[in-house]
């Protein structure tokens, strides 16, 4: 008995959320320990998901809550999607914790760690849930805590970027929520499953308002093309540890969470060759900025627009392999943009300065951090043998296979978008290996930031080396996206 | 007439979210732009709740023996809008907690001037 308890999906989102509010107590008792909740929360989290992944793989567990069926309750699909989500939330949100607890200097440690852990719960319950309104307030909860991140150092850029953020953000969720208004008014449930299996009773123009309110809402949140003004901005100026959250988590749940609404609930339909040309509009538009910046953490932001452009027209191919491939490149950029942002906070920590030319010679100063930096560039480029280069690869296979020439004019752009991150992310490498550098010391690297960068480093290579690993549990979640019949008949039952 | 009348709700919660859209896209001032969203938030809000509205309904509780299901308003809306004023309230609060501090910084609310990064 006590081993079902321990293994209920529901405490992935419970146990954050109580630490959450635990904090302020924890911290009043030892203000030493509470550096550590963040970190121990994570841990548990990231332990139970693995536990679960195996079950989860063979059949699909369903939490109703409050004793009643499906729909009349809200209820948590944790499937295959869900648990890879779930895992990928876990481990960056474990690694930024350790990262966290020398990194973070300014303010009540208390503050960071209640809005830290408060925004992995929202993401967690994002991915997790299967009622369709408790999507939006986990929304919400994820939202609000970034903004008041954004906003954490109390300068002037951060603020400004919060207040940017905050005003972006919260018309996107007014717009998700005006679409979920209408849903209610055509079919009167607010359960994904439920009113995926009306959606063809209803044929107005209605529901097509709804799914742009929908694809406007979260791709304000997952920045794509005309709607990203906010998030060079946000994810520069926020602490790096944040940075690498917002980057790494926050962009890629606004992206699940579009494409589970038009899958699930909307289906197969033409959006989605629409969204394949905004995707690589996205992509193109990204890499051209970055190309141009001069403030490091600015390219690592542009470098993110780009990648969700990548990883929206992936998803968009709509098969089986297309999708597997955007899952894929979603955990390669979780990887390598956090473990970049993770490096790049650290130099800047170091150096007090965010410009280009204050890398000049960092290779010779700090040579494991620049080699560890070095790695994650040449995987979001793509080279082998990182994982960037199984995920890029299996992308373009999907292209050629879904066929057409629109699909085959789109690869060549991506291929071009490609070769613009290449010569931008190939002039950082360069600028720190072969510039004389200002001052000869070494610095010392702390434990706490080579540790989380050091996994991400090995990961990256590993998965990158055998990515077969994680091809099975893949094209499981692919499947997951695309079969909405037994999505609605697990859910719902018979 | 017959048609302003049926709609007028509607007429009225979409009314209000298109000034706060305008609001907040075309004023200059920050605290006009914050209000601009309470605007948005509260057509929404009336939206949500028209959608579960019944003409001289009640309460989905059976005091009274006999009540017709037809005669209730729907609750679940109610419940809806119930939340989503409690998040409204975050944002806002968070919104002019915000602008509290960019006036520190900047001396200024115009978001015109408040240019340290690129808008």
């Amino acid at each position: 008995m006590v081993n079902i308890i321990w293994q209920n999906p529901i405490l992935l989102i419970l146990v954050p959320l109580g630490l959450a509010f635990l904090t302020p107590i924890i911290g009043l008792i030892s203000k030493n320990f509470v550096k550590y909740v963040p970190v121990l929360g994570m841990l548990f989290n990231l332990i139970l998901s693995i536990i679960l992944l195996p079950k989860v793989i063979i059949n699909p567990i369903i939490i109703s809550i409050a004793g009643w069926k499906p729909p009349f309750c809200i209820n948590l699909f944790v499937g295959p999607v869900g648990i890879i989500f779930s895992i990928l939330i876990s481990l960056i949100g474990f690694l930024v914790a350790i990262y966290g607890i020398n990194y973070i200097k300014k303010g009540p440690i208390e503050r960071y760690n209640i809005l830290y852990l408060l925004l992995l719960t929202g993401a967690t319950g994002i991915v997790l849930t299967g009622d369709i309104f408790n999507l939006f307030v986990f929304f919400e909860i994820l939202c609000i805590s970034s903004y008041a991140l954004v906003a954490y150092n109390q300068d002037k850029n951060g603020i400004e970027a919060a207040t940017k953020y905050l005003i972006q953000g919260s018309i996107g969720s007014a717009f998700i929520l005006l679409g979920i208004g209408f849903l209610y008014g055509l079919y009167g449930t607010l359960n994904m499953a439920d009113i995926a299996q009306n959606i063809s009773t209803v044929n107005s123009p209605t529901l097509f308002i709804a799914m742009a309110l929908f694809i406007a809402g979260f791709g304000i949140e997952a920045s794509i093309f005309p709607l990203n003004a906010w998030l060079p901005d946000a994810h520069s100026s926020a602490p790096s540890s944040i940075s690498a959250i917002l980057s790494g988590i926050a962009i890629h749940i606004g992206i699940y969470a579009m494409f589970r609404v038009l899958y699930t609930i909307f289906g197969i339909n033409n959006v989605f060759t629409f969204l394949a040309i905004v995707g690589i509009i996205t992509l193109l538009i990204g890499e051209m900025s970055a190309f141009k910046q001069t403030n490091i953490k600015r390219i690592l932001a542009y470098s993110s627009i780009g990648q969700m452009g990548l990883i929206i027209f992936a998803l968009s191919i709509g098969t089986i392999s297309g999708i597997s491939a955007g899952l894929f490149q979603i955990v390669t950029h979780t990887l390598s943009k956090s473990l970049l942002f993770l490096c790049v906070g650290y130099m800047i920590y170091h150096t007090n300065s965010m410009e280009l030319s204050s890398l000049k010679g960092l290779g010779k100063r700090m040579p494991l951090t620049s080699f560890l930096f070095t790695i994650g560039t040449f995987s979001l480029i793509g080279l082998p043998p990182f994982i960037g280069f199984p995920s890029k690869l299996s992308i373009i296979l999907a292209g050629l296979k879904a066929g057409g020439i629109l699909f085959l004019i789109l690869i060549i752009l991506m291929l071009c978008a490609t070769v613009i991150e290449g010569v931008y992310f190939f002039k950082i490498v360069q600028i720190i290996y072969f510039r004389e550098p200002e001052k000869q010391d070494r610095i010392k690297p702390s434990f706490t930031f080579l540790l989380p960068a050091i996994i991400l480093a090995i990961l990256i290579i590993f998965i990158g080396l055998y990515p077969d690993l994680i091809h099975n549990i893949l094209n499981k979640s692919a499947g997951e996206f695309l079969d909405k019949l037994s999505y609605i008949k697990t859910v719902l039952g018979g | 007439m017959n048609f302003l009348y049926q709609n007028i709700y509607y007429i009225g919660a979409f009314g209000l979210i298109f000034i706060g859209l305008y609001m907040a896209a075309a004023k200059k001032n920050l605290i006009k732009i914050i209000i601009g969203l309470g605007f948005i938030d509260t057509g929404i809000n009336l939206f949500l709740i028209i959608i579960g509205y019944v003409q001289k309904g009640t309460a989905p509780i059976f005091s009274k023996p006999g009540l017709n299901p037809a005669q209730m308003v729907d609750p679940v809306p109610q419940a809806l809008v119930l939340t989503a004023i409690v998040i409204n309230v975050a944002i806002l609060g968070l919104a002019l907690g915000l602008a509290i501090r960019l006036y520190r910084h900047y001396k200024t609310l115009n978001v015109r001037k408040i240019r340290g990064l690129k808008w």
